[in-house]
């Protein structure tokens, strides 16, 4: 394995390894506080049941997305060594709001998850609002960074010096409204979804419960708002690309040459060696429409890019189409299932191949954030910084990023094993039913009575 | 020039906040591995009712202070990244597998083996991570790391493996039990659980003593493989020395008496002194003898808007970590409302 490709394919496999978790931990804490909310409002215990399950998952989840995250956050400079200098003198400022975010996120998770009972119901509630503020505000300011890396501004360039530095009009670079916007939906998409799934299985293994029913509504309407918004957001961004990285919209949409009335190309493989697009999909004049409603309309190919500064057009072409299709996929899902559930008095629909379409919709989410990724990154290669730097150049001169790379893939192999084994525990053994006055009762606790086999009766 | 050297001490605060809060836990860790005695488990259990709600936000100091050097000192970022890449990356492997550790071992029910698994990996990656970041910290200060012609020049292996730097790992480490066992005491006499309190008191004490011990080792080896640290220790950091030594000794004191809320202060201010007296002593070098504050600082404006970014953050940070830190550990920490639910609180 090549130097460089080990640093890349260990970048790849930790930042693919973190999303997922922080996407639950930008999504789930609007869904505890929605449900902790109106289990206060109603005094029901079934939301209470459901905020208190989903809290007892979120602790693991948002532990290994604070020790994934660590491991990205020392990658970029241990990886990336020139890439880290260049951007900290220039962009760092994101990284560093985004620190205040993770303390404030760390602070009330620990209030949040350890306070059940040392906080009055209000206040514990009212804890769960900086926990999904901070998660939208660290992912809003890491994807400034991001952003950053795809349309660099805030400084100017003389003779390889950087000069003029300012901070702000780094984090306002022209990709951050698209960015930004596009990402903290798609956690909100993809976590909204994922629950629902999870209640949607439930159901279709027979157990329709008030609980399970509640579950998958709120999941599944955090999703339908936020998804509409998220096909209709990724539009813009694409258009926006067309300028800003004209080689990766190109790539995106199979373009190899240049030209007026350019197809549309769904699938297929466009070889950059050839010149050709194999097995797509063509609709006539359709990307040359949905570019700029224009029948016969000049769109770039890649041709007009040079063979070094390119990107590998067949990963980025299908990640796009793949992103496009989950997103269709979960729009048309949530459409048809609240057509059916209104239509049919708010009963939840008993259409087993609707139910098995949102437990499908469920790994979709994440299957859409992760392949959106593919496309925003390799779509960037060769550069790390758009036009600026090289990834080639900003690699670490260490040898061993080879040994790094299979220690940590198996460190990712471990934790993802231990994870998923503990929450399909943890969904095997819900926490017990129980009423409301239950959740309540003030009871002196004698702490020093209770044996440590009691405390292990009281998690089962 | 003022405002990077307030952005530095800025940083040297985020050191100094994560060896006290982060490195407690790293102690803890330590102690929950040499657990022994009839009292093994609830040595262990105390442990992690400990660490269990503040681990996360104790950690994200070592995280803030990485993006802020990123941010303020980029130069050195680099060259650290690039001079110690062995060292940091297996640091980086401990803390993950810590906390990752952590979090399975106390969520795991059912299965004893994968927890003792998971408990082991705690323990395990908590006592070599300190000790690498202590050799780690002993490398910067040796003088032997290099940024010269726009390339890094360092050996990869002797900086962080020579005698001073091993001897300053193992002080890191037992610097960290040390913190960690004054914490228990005070935890252990919270939940009046005396015999608990008596056990960490004389852990306490050894693991102090062992620091100490070590210290003075590395005070011995200083002046040949770290002279220009040994130079600031003997002037202007003396005085910051010697009182971080009587706070030592105070801290034995207050343990002996067993008065533990005023040993946990103490051993607190002798950290934040131990390591005042270190960076002081390599004024006004940050990685000697290449890189100084002004040298390797990032702009005016990018410090500025740093510093700014700090201030708006710490409003919002003081006030959250003062309620965590009051609901978990104060002095009368609020009583569990319910004892149904004991596994929670
Ligand atoms: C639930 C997830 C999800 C869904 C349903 C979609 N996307 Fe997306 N997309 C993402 C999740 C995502 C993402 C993972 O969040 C990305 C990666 C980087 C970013 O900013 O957002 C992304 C990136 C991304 C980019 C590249 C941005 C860049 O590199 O600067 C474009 C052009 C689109 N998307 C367009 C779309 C379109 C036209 C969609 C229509 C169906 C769509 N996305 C659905
Ligand atoms: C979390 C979602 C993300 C995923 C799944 C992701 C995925 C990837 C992948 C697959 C690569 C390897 C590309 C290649 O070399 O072929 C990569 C590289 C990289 N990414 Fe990302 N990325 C994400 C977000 C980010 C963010 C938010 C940043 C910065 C703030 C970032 C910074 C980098 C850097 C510095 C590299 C190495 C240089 C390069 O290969 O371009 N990534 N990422
Ligand atoms: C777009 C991609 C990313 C998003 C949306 C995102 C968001 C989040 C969120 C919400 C958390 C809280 C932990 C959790 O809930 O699991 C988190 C943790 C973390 N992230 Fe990311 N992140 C992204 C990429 C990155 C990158 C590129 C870095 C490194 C530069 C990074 C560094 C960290 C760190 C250090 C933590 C741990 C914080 C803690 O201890 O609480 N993240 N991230």
């Amino acid at each position: 394995m090549s130097h460089l490709f080990s640093a890349r394919a260990q970048m790849g496999t930790s930042l693919a390894f973190h999303i997922i978790f922080s996407v639950l931990g930008v999504g789930l804490p609007v869904l505890l506080c929605v449900a902790e909310g109106l289990a206060l409002r109603y005094k029901d215990p079934h939301w209470m049941r459901l905020a208190r399950q989903w809290s007892k998952a979120f602790a693991i989840v948002f532990a290994i997305g604070a020790v994934s995250g660590v491991i990205v956050e020392f990658e970029i400079a241990l990886l990336w060594p020139s890439f880290a200098r260049f951007i900290g003198g220039v962009a760092g400022l994101p990284f560093a709001m985004e620190g205040f975010a993770f303390f404030l996120e760390g602070i009330f998770l620990g209030l949040y998850l350890y306070g059940w009972n040392r906080l009055s119901p209000r206040a514990h509630w009212l804890c769960s609002f900086p926990l999904w503020i901070s998660g939208g505000a660290s992912a809003w300011f890491i994807m400034t960074a991001n952003s950053w890396m795809n349309s660099p501004a805030g400084f100017t360039l003389k003779n390889g010096v950087i000069t003029n530095v300012r901070p702000f009009a780094a984090i306002a670079n022209p990709a951050t409204p698209y960015e930004t916007t596009h990402m903290i939906l798609g956690c909100y998409v993809a976590v909204g979804f994922a629950v629902a799934a999870v209640y949607a299985f439930a159901w279709l293994r027979g157990q329709r419960t008030a609980y399970n029913r509640k579950g998958l509504l709120l999941g599944l309407a955090m999703a339908s708002i936020a998804i509409p918004l998220q096909v209709v957001s990724g539009d813009p961004n694409a258009r926006f690309l067309e300028t800003s990285q004209p080689a990766k919209y190109a790539a995106m949409e199979g373009l190899l040459h240049s030209g007026r009335g350019q197809p549309l190309y769904i699938l297929g493989i466009p070889d950059q060696k050839t010149g050709q697009v194999y097995l797509a999909i063509q609709i006539p004049h359709g990307e040359s429409l949905l570019a700029h409603f224009n029948l016969n309309s000049y769109s770039k190919g890649l041709d007009q890019i040079p063979k070094a500064d390119q990107p590998n057009a067949i990963v980025v072409h299908l990640t796009f189409d793949l992103m496009v299709f989950c997103g269709f996929f979960l729009l048309l899902a949530a459409l048809l299932f609240w057509w059916f559930f209104l239509r049919g008095n708010r009963t939840l629909p008993d259409k087993r191949w609707l139910l098995w379409g949102l437990v499908a919709c469920g790994p979709l989410g994440f299957l859409a954030i992760e392949s959106g990724w593919m496309v925003t990154e390799e779509g960037r290669q060769p550069w790390v910084i758009y036009g600026i730097m090289r990834v080639s150049d900003a690699a670490t001169p260490s040898p061993w990023v080879n040994v790094s790379f299979a220690i940590f893939s198996l460190v990712y192999v471990v934790l993802g094993a231990t994870l998923v084994l503990l929450l399909l525990r943890l969904a095997r053994n819900p926490l017990p039913e129980r009423t409301w006055e239950e959740y309540f009762v003030t009871t002196p606790a004698p702490q020093a009575a209770i044996s440590p086999d009691k405390m292990q009766e009281a998690t089962e | 020039m003022i405002l990077t050297g307030i952005v530095m001490a800025l940083l040297w605060g985020c050191i100094i906040a994560y060896a006290v809060l982060g490195g407690a836990d790293f102690g803890g860790g330590v102690w929950s591995l040499l657990a022994s005695g009839p009292t093994a488990a609830r040595q262990q259990r105390l442990i992690e009712h400990a660490i269990g709600p503040v681990w996360e936000a104790n950690s994200v100091w070592l995280i803030y202070l990485v993006v802020g050097l990123l941010t303020a000192f980029p130069l050195v970022a680099y060259t650290l990244a690039v001079a110690l890449f062995v060292p940091f990356t297996l640091a980086l492997l401990g803390i993950v597998l810590r906390g990752a550790a952590f979090a399975f071992e106390t969520h795991i029910t059912g299965s004893v083996n994968l927890r003792q698994a998971w408990g082991h990996t705690f323990s395990t990656a908590s006592t070599i991570t300190p000790f690498l970041l202590g050799a780690g910290a002993a490398a910067v200060a040796s003088g032997q790391i290099h940024y010269r012609n726009g390339a890094v020049q360092a050996d990869r292996f002797t900086p962080w493996l020579m005698p001073f730097a091993l001897v300053m790992g193992a002080v890191a480490l037992s610097l960290c039990a040390t913190l960690a066992a004054v914490y228990l005491t005070v935890e252990a006499s919270h939940q009046k659980d005396h015999e608990m309190a008596e056990v960490f008191r004389l852990r306490a004490l050894i693991a102090g003593a062992v620091t100490a011990g070590f210290g003075l080792l590395g005070l011995l080896l200083a002046p040949g493989e770290a002279p220009i640290i040994w130079h600031g220790l003997g002037h202007q950091a003396l005085p910051v020395v010697i009182i971080t030594m009587l706070l030592g000794l105070g801290t034995a004191f207050a343990l002996y008496l067993r008065r533990y809320l005023l040993a946990r202060g103490l051993v607190i201010a002798m950290t934040a002194g131990l390591l005042s007296a270190w960076g002081l002593a390599q004024m006004p070098y940050i990685v000697p003898p290449d890189l100084t504050l002004s040298n390797s600082a990032s702009s005016p404006a990018m410090l500025g808007a740093f510093l700014g970014s700090a201030i708006v953050g710490m409003a919002f940070l003081l006030p959250s970590l003062w309620f965590l830190f009051r609901v978990f550990k104060g002095n009368q920490p609020t009583p569990a409302v319910r004892g149904r639910d004991l596994e929670e609180s």
